[in-house]
């Protein structure tokens, strides 16, 4: 069992997933940090790009501008070619470029000008895509990197509650809120004020009453952004929902498939899966409903702003204030002026899946570890360094338990002594995987204190102190990765003698040079090409190759026919030479080996002593000896 | 990307044929309001300001209403009918929206239904050679690959043809010099697009690639956090994450830099195309052939055209990412060679209600996994219905292929295997296992109550079938003292349970099924010696009865056993009864001599 998600929780809660259940929106963390501020903190992320923003935020500038001339050619060409009129004073010079002075040749400069502007503007933009691109991913991962450093510190408990798909999904994909916010949402709205204030300013230039009314407008756009905003986002959440809950789904199905397959209930796994992705679907729809309803007002209230200018210009140019070239860079800019301003209404729209994924990076990120450093921890470089004798544990009056209220151990103590044995016996649930999930610090005790070499665990840096342990869970746990690997996944450094000689120890050498490829043979998905045996194998050469002075060790029983047992068990007692080692002893054999026996009952340690003291005195110890040996009369 | 690959998600998007043939009437609707939309301002232009008379059959159509034709009547006209064009157009616009959604959405889930059926249908070699966050991404984004198809190769081409068509024959009318002219950029742009086309497809691929490499990291390093953890290896794995992120980041921006190449060379093409049209349109307008009103008319044409024309164009590139979604999605869709197939007019019903039933045969049987080597061969035996047979030997030995060759998780590659008479092959899937029980080394609980966990093969059975096979499996009793008893949902991988606990609640859920035959893969193999006793008592009541086939290491369990089979390397060595093959001193022998020395811990008293 894997401490402190297996067979000692004693009786641990079998409520839902820790966040709640996923579609359970509003769960503000416990640090007190409401949604509120999600974009600040958000916008730390994009901050650390500021290089590349404000890189981008000049490009933004000639874009904007070339935006800006765009229609101007236009207006030239009605005005003063076709309808004749004189070419006003800041464009003057065009009748100085050879030709400029007549109408065809003056024609044939300005389509040549609406070409480099084009092509100014594309350099413009181009350069800016490069950037946003690279700022954006860069921020994503700050950002994930974060999570994901924040989710490996969770304790076992929290994972063991919260499936790993909606996790996965919160590192990887959820984490696109800072890119939304900050490329999506927050350089849109950048270059549409700049686009809005250079546009109005022109209008206010050609005609002051009629940029009146096309400003206007803005007010009105306003209370529809307002409106209809609301409802979208929460839609948007709740679509999100629907799909982490559609996927932890599938990953269960998958997860257990021979369950699945054995049972035939493939159809019902169908079933069930299609229940979940119907709420999303209608999650979907709602959404899409609540952006048409957006899309539509705001339109409407675009187009009789267009319909407004369209009218007010032309009076104005029937009465001579404006030409008609000058009408139409007007009518040009409004509608350019509406796109800007529609962004700034989708920009809601944005923000709102924004902030939905900002919500669930931030449900898990907000979530303390229950474990932590420290400040100022030391860095434990082993006892040996200090002077002592190494590896040295000692639990006075522990306490602890998963459920407030429910302790599991109770004002238990106990000393390991360099190179001692201690196993640990007891029915399920008495608290022996407790005892080893406490030992590296995977949770920290209610009340009482564990040292390790006479140092508190808690003034260790939880690095160093875990350097000092090795550890043989039930479950191998093998990585993807190549046999090498994951025999020198606590110290990467090692050489290939060094992993060869940590597996010929552990017995797996002979079988792992029958792999395909040897010692780089890749290990599939959870180590499923290997048998339960050679997979333990693996995992003692794993903690041999670790060579550190503590071993815990939760024996394997698992999978292990005669003789893969003894090889295995071989493996295991040579890895127990000269460490001390606290184990949960499965066996008698491995028990008369101990140092020491504790049993363990109801969270104490209700007897101890030798396996011979334990026999010879009354006690739990001596009746289940006694039905040993009823048992075991074969 | 061959045909044949969109052909095979053709029928998912042609399911949808009514939603999409509204989409058709829509989209033509809206071309017709999108020709009307420049005419406003052309009235405007045209007969309001630069005073040209309107033309006589408009003008008299007004008169007749009493409506004297003015610039003032013209100007409040056309700033009134550019209203009423925009709410017809967006008043379409939220129909087209709304059919797609709801026909994408669909078209969608109908794939990944199928997605997820493969899925939970392909071999156990192929989940572990897949990891499941991969599966997880076809099923949840790349069935997506169908929306953006039909969109790409059916909606977008239709609109875009549809509103070319349109807006071509109104351009002609208007003047089929300037209409030639602007139809002359659609080739360079065509050039361009197939040009840029493939190493667009090839940045998206590797786009992907590096992306899921990063998902499967997180994946991997999540769901080992206890050996993370344990090896305080947190940093080294951060480190890890930098690296697969800033590859991620290298090859987009890589990516972004051959978009804009593409785009530079489409936008430069109709750039000039503009240019183009508005000199000619300029010289027509100075040479008194055209006015101003319908040189701007013609200008937004123009501009609706080119979008139009660009937007079909770029479809051929937009398409390209999505082929590698395809593929994905595909090669689940596709079958597998170890996969077992149910065999048209399979047998629908094995049982006879008289006799006894679950004989099982091995016929000269040989299957591996992987070509050329044999995890079983040759294997010959005989179960008789309610026999207890055991299965021992070394790990590797073939045990676990022989078990899950009876519930047909594999076919042999020669040989038969026959229940009740019948070759596997003939009868339905869901009848063969509805006849066998399978209880395995992991208790596979799901995050759902105790008793629906228990239920898990006849969800219709009652709340005393179920409390009665719990208490029969010794599970009845900490079940009670769940918070919720019956109720308690349990958590991912019911991990809130101990081992022991979770596989009563499995052996329950084998005995409610209820089947004539048993599989016993290791039942206890993953539990301490206290926990064992009451497993083991509680498989005793459920071999009662029924055809067992049990893979065990314990001589405890073995010498329950009427026979025992010992394989090594595939083949059986030994038969006999326990006792025989003790006698013996063969294989078996030495194995359970080694065991006899390193005798279990007993069981805790079971309560």
């Amino acid at each position: 069992m894997l401490p402190g998600t297996g067979a000692d929780v004693a009786g641990g809660a079998t409520g839902p997933s820790d966040l709640g259940a996923v579609g359970t929106p509003g769960i503000a963390g416990p640090t007190g940090m409401g949604v509120d501020v999600w974009w600040m903190r958000l916008g730390r992320y994009g901050l650390g790009q500021w290089r590349s923003l404000l890189l981008i935020l000049g490009c933004i500038v000639l874009t904007v501008a070339m935006d800006v001339l765009r229609p101007w050619p236009l207006k030239l060409i009605i005005d003063n070619v076709l309808e004749g009129e004189a070419l006003p004073a800041p464009a003057g010079w065009l009748e100085s470029l050879p030709g400029g002075a007549s109408r065809p040749g003056l024609l044939a400069w300005l389509t040549l000008g609406t070409i480099v502007l084009f092509l100014v503007g594309w350099l413009g933009k181009m350069v800016q895509q490069y950037l946003q691109v690279g700022a954006g991913a860069r921020m994503v991962y700050a950002l994930s990197a974060d999570v994901f450093r924040h989710l490996q510190r969770m304790s076992l408990r929290f994972h063991g509650r919260q499936p790993t798909g909606d996790l996965v999904k919160r590192v990887t994909s959820d984490t696109g809120c800072v890119r939304e916010l900050v490329v999506e949402a927050g350089l849109p709205l950048v270059t549409s004020l700049v686009t809005l204030a250079s546009m109005l300013g022109v209008m206010w230039n050609l005609d002051a009453a009629l940029a009146m009314i096309a400003l206007g407008v803005a007010p009105l756009l306003g209370v529809c952004i307002w409106f209809f905003a609301g409802p979208m986002n929460g839609r948007s959440y709740a679509y999100y929902a629907c799909q982490g809950v559609a996927m932890a789904r599938a990953e269960q199905t998958l997860t257990a498939l021979p369950l699945v397959r054995a049972f035939a209930q493939e159809d019902r796994e169908q079933r069930r899966l299609d229940g979940a992705w119907r709420d999303s679907d209608s999650a979907y729809l709602r959404l899409t409903s609540s952006q048409l309803q957006f899309k539509v007002g705001t339109g409407t209230v675009s187009a009789l702003g267009t319909a407004a200018v369209l009218a007010f210009g032309g009076f104005r140019v029937l009465s001579g204030d404006l030409t008609v070239g000058g009408l139409v860079v007007v009518l040009s800019y409004v509608a350019s002026l509406y796109a800007p301003l529609e962004t700034l209404a989708y920009l809601s729209t944005n923000l709102a899946s924004a902030a939905a994924g900002a919500k669930r990076v931030f449900e898990v990120f907000d979530r303390a570890p229950e474990v932590t450093e420290r400040p100022g921890a030391r860095v434990w470089a082993g006892a040996a360094r200090h002077g002592m004798g190494a590896g040295h544990i000692r639990f006075e009056g522990v306490t602890f338990g998963y459920e407030p209220g429910r302790p599991v151990l109770r004002d238990l103590d106990l000393e390991g002594r360099p190179g001692e044995t201690i196993a640990l016996v007891g029915a399920s649930g008495a608290g022996k995987s407790t005892v080893l999930a406490l030992i590296p610090r995977l949770y920290d005790p209610w009340e009482g204190h564990i040292a390790l070499d006479g140092v508190d665990l808690r003034e260790l840096t939880l690095a160093s102190l875990r350097r000092q342990i090795s550890t043989v869970l039930q479950d191998p746990f093998l990585l993807p990765l190549s046999v090498a690997e994951n025999i020198a996944y606590a110290r990467p450094a090692a050489s290939r003698d060094e992993v060869v000689r940590a597996a010929v120890a552990a017995q797996a050498d002979e079988f792992i040079r029958q792999l395909p490829q040897g010692y780089d043979t890749v290990i599939g998905e959870r180590g499923a090409t290997l048998s339960g045996g050679q997979r333990q194998r693996l995992a003692i050469a794993r903690a041999l190759l670790k060579d550190a002075p503590v071993l815990i060790l939760d024996e394997p029983t698992s999978a292990l026919d005669g003789e893969t047992e003894s090889v295995l068990l071989e493996g295991m007692y040579r890895l127990m030479e000269g460490r001390t080692t606290i184990l949960i002893a499965h066996r008698w054999s491995t028990v008369r080996r101990a140092t020491r026996v504790c049993v363990l009952e109801g969270g104490r340690i209700c007897e101890g002593g030798t396996h011979d003291e334990l026999l010879a005195r009354s006690g739990v110890y001596r009746r289940l000896s006694a039905l040993q040996c009823e048992g075991g009369a074969t | 990307m061959s045909v044949a690959a969109y052909r095979s998600l053709a029928p998912y998007a042609f399911r949808q044929w009514r939603r999409l043939l509204t989409i058709g009437v829509l989209t033509l609707l809206s071309s017709l309001a999108v020709a009307l939309q420049p005419w406003p301002m052309k009235v405007l232009v045209d007969y309001a300001l630069s005073g040209i008379p309107v033309p006589d059959a408009v003008g008299g159509a007004l008169a007749r209403f009493g409506i004297e034709v003015g610039p003032v009547v013209l100007i409040v006209g056309a700033g009134a009918a550019s209203l009423g064009i925009f709410a017809l157009n967006s008043l379409l616009d939220v129909g087209l929206t709304w059919s797609w959604a709801v026909a994408g959405q669909r078209m969608v889930r109908e794939l990944a239904g199928d997605v997820f059926g493969r899925l939970q249908r392909r071999s156990f070699r192929y989940h572990q050679q897949q990891p499941v966050g991969d599966s997880l991404d076809r099923l949840t984004s790349d069935t997506w690959c169908v929306y953006q198809m039909t969109d790409g190769l059916l909606i977008s081409p239709a609109q875009q043809l549809i509103m070319l068509g349109a807006l071509g024959v109104v351009a002609w009318q208007l003047n089929a010099e300037l209409a030639v002219y602007s139809l002359l950029t659609a080739p360079l742009m065509a050039w361009a697009t197939v040009k840029f086309g493939n190493p667009l497809k090839r940045r998206a691929r590797l786009a992907r690639e590096a992306r899921a490499r990063l998902v499967s990291f997180v994946h991997q390093t999540l769901s080992s956090i206890p050996v993370v953890q344990a090896f305080a290896t947190e940093h080294r794995n951060w480190d890890r994450f930098h690296a697969l992120a800033a590859d991620s980041v290298a090859v987009s921006q890589r990516g972004a830099l051959v978009t804009s190449h593409y785009t530079l060379v489409t936008g430069l093409i109709a750039v000039s195309g503009t240019a183009l049209i508005v000199y000619v349109g300029g010289r027509q307008v100075l040479a008194g052939a055209l006015t101003i009103g319908g040189f701007m008319v013609f200008l937004a044409y123009l501009r609706t055209l080119q979008g139009a024309a660009e937007g079909l164009i770029k479809l051929y590139g937009a398409l390209k990412p999505v082929e590698a979604s395809i593929d994905r999605v595909l090669e689940v869709l596709r079958s597998g060679e170890d996969e077992v197939v149910e065999r048209t007019g399979a047998i629908a019903r094995v049982a006879s209600a008289a006799g006894p039933r679950g004989a099982i045969r091995f016929e000269q049987v040989t299957f591996g996994y992987v070509p050329g080597r044999p995890a079983v061969e040759s294997v010959t035996f005989e179960v008789r219905p309610g026999e207890t047979v055991a299965l021992v030997g070394a790990t590797g030995a073939g045990k676990s292929t022989l078990a899950s060759l009876v519930a047909r998780f594999y076919d042999p590659w020669s040989g038969r295997i026959t229940l009740d008479g019948h070759d596997l092959r003939d009868v339905r899937l869901a009848e063969l296992r509805a006849q066998i029980a399978l209880v395995f080394q992991e208790s596979f609980l799901l995050p759902l109550s105790v008793a629906e966990n228990i239920a898990y093969g006849r969800p219709e059975a009652t709340r005393e079938e179920v409390v009665a096979v719990a208490r029969a499996a010794n599970a009845d009793e900490f079940i009670r003292r769940l918070p919720e008893g019956y109720d308690t949902v349990l958590g991912e991988r019911g991990a809130t349970l101990s081992g022991g606990e979770r596989q009563r609640i499995a052996i329950a859920r084998a005995m409610l099924k209820d089947a004539a035959v048993l599989i016993l893969d290791e039942p206890t193999s993953a539990l301490d010696g206290w926990s064992e006793a009451p497993i083991l008592e509680a498989v005793e009541v459920l071999r009662a009865g029924r055809t067992t086939l049990i893979i065990a290491h314990r001589h405890s369990t073995v010498r329950q056993a009427d026979r025992v089979l010992v394989l090594e390397q595939g083949r059986v060595v030994e038969e006999g009864t326990p006792a025989q093959l003790l006698a013996r001193g063969g294989t078996y022998a030495r194995s359970m001599g080694l065991q006899e020395s390193r005798s279990q811990l007993p069981a805790e008293v079971a309560a």
